[in-house]
Order: structure tokens, then sequence, then C-alpha cells
């Protein structure tokens, strides 16, 4: 249920029960959120979404490959190429998972700069540590298993804030695009890489099927999981679309944000500064 | 498909590979680590930062948006060939057929980089195929390389000498060189008369 939708109702009570009523049906809708297309206590969510990560970590590498046929590197490729990572700069790659990006952060920005690793999920967190260590990837980098809704960084801290594939999974999405804005560097970038809405019907229609019967098969076949890959795929659709997550980075104080649509929409890089 | 991070991930692979079959490229990465350089290719759809570290990372830079690269070299792919000729650099420069911008150091490294790459390609395939294999493939192609850059030569003279001598449809390269020499002539003798047809219209106009 929207809050637009119990606004509606609001209107229609007419006996002070009635209101006493639909503000509590309010108050239930607030503290409810989307978990896939489910609908779960708000309190509830961030578990839930861990359980889904506990189960896949292991396999998250080889499912992505898998599941975007490899285009998923080409995506995050695109995402540096917009960041104008330097040396010396200092990046908080958020729900960083097994840390493809910060992986090559780590080279861009050199000895002097500093990448952050961040992920709610520890197992996740771990699988990333070991695949970068095994890389001989050390140094510069440092882990911290931190919630993007409230992240433990002083202000204006990074030059650079990236999020692929993990702001879908927030409980709070505008609460945690407030945390980025507030510890980003006046002068960085945020970079939101995310599933987003193909601009082509047929192109929808054909990403439905694949994503509603063959994914969860997938998922079932290598990670012995159909119902994480079930919870993807519902999640992707419960995202808001393209306008309306630049509209929450507008509303959040970041200036100049711009997105790019990637492989006919599916998914969108949005980019957005703090001056 | 974003198609422009596929040609730089390839670019990438092969660049990174390249360098890690030559036993100097550590020292030479090592004077480049932390930089970044731009190279900007007329006729190529996007420009290329490279950046350095122990390895190098290719991105894909965007023409809208300041770089803020080290050093950022623009030119023509014509251009690119005669780069190896470090005498050419400052006329290509004069010209404008050569863009260079930020710090100079980076491009010579860079260019130190690239050109003097150097692989053992024998030890490499005998890790494939073992000692004997790899010696006597590498001596097959050098000598069918030598045997091939022979035939090529011998064709060329034949052709010119063909076409020069018996068949008379080109020019002695003599002949061409006085052709070129007459025609300076020429140019001089018109600029001469210009500037006094010039010189007359200016007196003419006076009286």
């Amino acid at each position: 249920m929207s809050n637009s939708q119990v606004s509606d109702s609001n209107d229609t009570a007419v006996t002070e029960g009635a209101e006493v009523v639909a503000g509590d049906k309010q108050s239930d809708a607030e503290a409810q959120t989307h978990f896939g297309f489910k609908q779960v206590e708000k309190n509830q969510k961030a578990s839930m979404v861990a359980e889904v990560f506990h189960s896949v970590a292991a396999k998250y590498d080889v499912m992505n490959d898998l599941m975007s046929m490899g285009i998923h590197r080409l995506w995050k490729r695109f995402t540096i190429d917009c960041s104008g990572a330097r040396a010396g700069h200092k990046v908080l790659d958020l729900a960083g998972g097994t840390g493809d990006l910060a992986a090559k952060f780590s080279k861009i920005v050199g000895e002097n700069g500093q990448v952050i690793l961040a992920d709610i999920n520890n197992a996740m967190l771990n699988v990333g540590r070991d695949k970068l260590r095994n890389l001989g990837i050390v140094g510069n980098i440092d882990y911290v298993q931190a919630n993007a809704e409230m992240l433990p960084f002083p202000d204006n801290t990074f030059d650079i804030i990236t999020i692929a594939f993990g702001l879908r999974n927030v409980t709070d999405k505008d609460k945690a695009l407030a945390s980025m804005y507030r510890v980003l560097k006046p002068g960085g970038r945020l970079l939101v890489l995310e599933f987003s809405k193909p601009e082509n019907e047929l192109l929808s229609k054909a990403y439905d099927v694949y994503s509603f019967h063959l994914l969860p098969k997938m998922g079932q076949l290598v990670a012995n999981d159909s119902e994480s890959y079930q919870y993807l795929a519902e999640s992707i659709r419960m995202h808001p679309d393209q306008e309306t997550l630049k509209g929450m980075m507008d509303a959040v104080g970041f200036e100049q944000t711009s997105y790019y649509n990637l492989t006919g929409g599916i998914v969108a890089l949005h980019r957005g500064f703090k001056f | 498909m974003p198609a422009a991070q596929l040609v730089s991930a390839a670019l990438e692979v092969t660049l990174n590979k390249l360098l890690d079959m030559d036993p100097t490229s550590e020292h030479k990465l090592a004077k480049l680590s932390g930089k970044q350089m731009l190279v900007d290719i007329t006729e190529s759809p996007w420009p290329f930062v490279f950046s350095f570290s122990d390895r190098v990372d290719v991105l894909i830079a965007n023409r809208d948006e300041e770089s803020q690269a080290d050093c950022q070299m623009k030119l023509s792919i014509n251009t690119l060939g005669v780069l190896k000729d470090s005498s050419q650099i400052t006329r290509l420069i004069q010209n404008n057929d050569l863009v260079l911008d930020g710090d100079i150091h980076v491009a010579q490294a860079f260019s130190q980089l690239i050109t003097e790459m150097d692989i053992d390609w024998e030890e490499h395939l005998s890790q494939v195929t073992g000692d004997v294999a790899a010696h006597t493939l590498m001596q097959t192609g050098k000598s069918v390389i030598a045997r091939m850059n022979h035939r090529i030569s011998t064709l060329t003279t034949v052709l010119a000498e063909g076409a020069i001598e018996e068949k008379q449809i080109a020019a002695h390269k003599i002949l061409v060189v006085d052709y070129c020499d007459k025609i300076n002539v020429l140019r001089s003798d018109t600029a001469r008369l210009e500037a006094r047809i010039q010189r007359l219209e200016r007196q003419l106009g006076q009286d």
C-alpha cells in the first residue's frame, strides 16, 4: 500500500474514530516496506536481505557472470570510467560485495589514496576480503561492515562513493542517499549502478521472461537456491525507475544529477555531485 | 552492450599480458606509478586514459569533460606511426599534428614502456611446448620471415625496374627529382612575377 493511497482513505474518513483507524493504517504502511513483491515490516527487511546474501555469497561471482553473461563487468568498467578517480583519492565502495569495483579503484588511487569496501553483510565482506587478498590487493584497502543508511564516517570524507547493485536492497533509500551525501566531500561524486527499467517494450517483455522464469532455475542449478534469485528478480521490479531515482538524488541535495542507460536500460548508472 | 568498455578491457588485458612477459617492465612501470596519461586519437570514437600502478588500467574518458590526467596527448592515427622517430616530435608539435599538454616525462616514460618492450617469446613458448619444440618453431618462424622479406624486396626491385626501364610507365627517381626542382624554380619565378605585377599596379595607382 502506498502513502498516497493512505491519504485518500483519510479524505473519506468522517468520524473521529474513522480518522484514528485511518491514521493507524498510515502508520502501519509507514512501518512496512517491500521485500521483492511481499510487504514486510521495515525492521525485518535488513535481516531478510542478509539471509539472501548469506545464502548466495559463495557463488555470487559465478552467478553474476552466468546471469549477465559477463556484461556486469562492462557495466562496472563504465562506472569506473565515470568516476574520475585518480591517485590520492578516497573512495567508498558501498555494498561492495565481492570487491570488483574496489579492486580496480585500489590500483587507480595508489598508495596515497584509500579505498573502503563496505557492506552490511558480513558473509559478502569476507568473500570480498579473501578474494582481494588472494589477488594481492592490500595496503590501501580497508573493510567495514556498515549500514548504508547510517554510514559510520565523518562528514566530507570521500571523493567518490559507488554503490553497485546494492541500493535496491536498502530499506530506506532516501536515508541512505542522504547519508552518502553527508560523507561525500564537496566536489565529490556519487555513482549508483543499479538495475532499472528497460527503454524498449519488447526488451522489457523478454527481460521479464528471462528474470522470472530462467533466473530462479539458474539459481537452483548453480547455487541450489531459487528463492534468492526469485527475490532478485522481484526486487529489481520494485526498484525506482531512472527518473524517480534521479529525483530522489536531487531531493537529498545532489547536483548535476544525470543517468546513463546501459544495455537498453536494463541497468542505469546515476551520477550526482556534491558542491 | 557498452562497446567502449569492451575495447578498453581487451586493450587492458593485452597490454598487461605483454608487460607480464617483459622482465624489465616492473622498473619502467615504477617510474609511472600513480600517473595517468590521456591518449586521444582523432579517428577513435573514445579517448583512452592509461592509469599506471604495478599494472596499467585502461579507462575511457569523456571528450565533453575536462580531463585531470597528468599528460594529455591528441593526435591522428597517421601521426602515431611517426612518433617512433623522436627527432620528428618538435616538427609534429609545430605543425599541430601532435598536441601535448601536461608532464612530458609521463609521455616519454609511457613511450619507453611500449616501444622498449623486451619479450623473450621463445622462453614463454617453451613453457607450453617444451624447449626443443619452442626453439625449432622460433627458428623456423625467423627463417620464414627472413625468406619472405627477401622475396618481397626482390619482387619490389623487379617490379620497379620493370615499370621504369622496360614498360616505362613510371618515371626514374632522377627524373622525378629534376621535375620537382623545375617546379620549385617555376614557383619562385611565379612568385617574383606576382610581386613585380603588384609593384607596377601600385605605381600605376599612384600616377
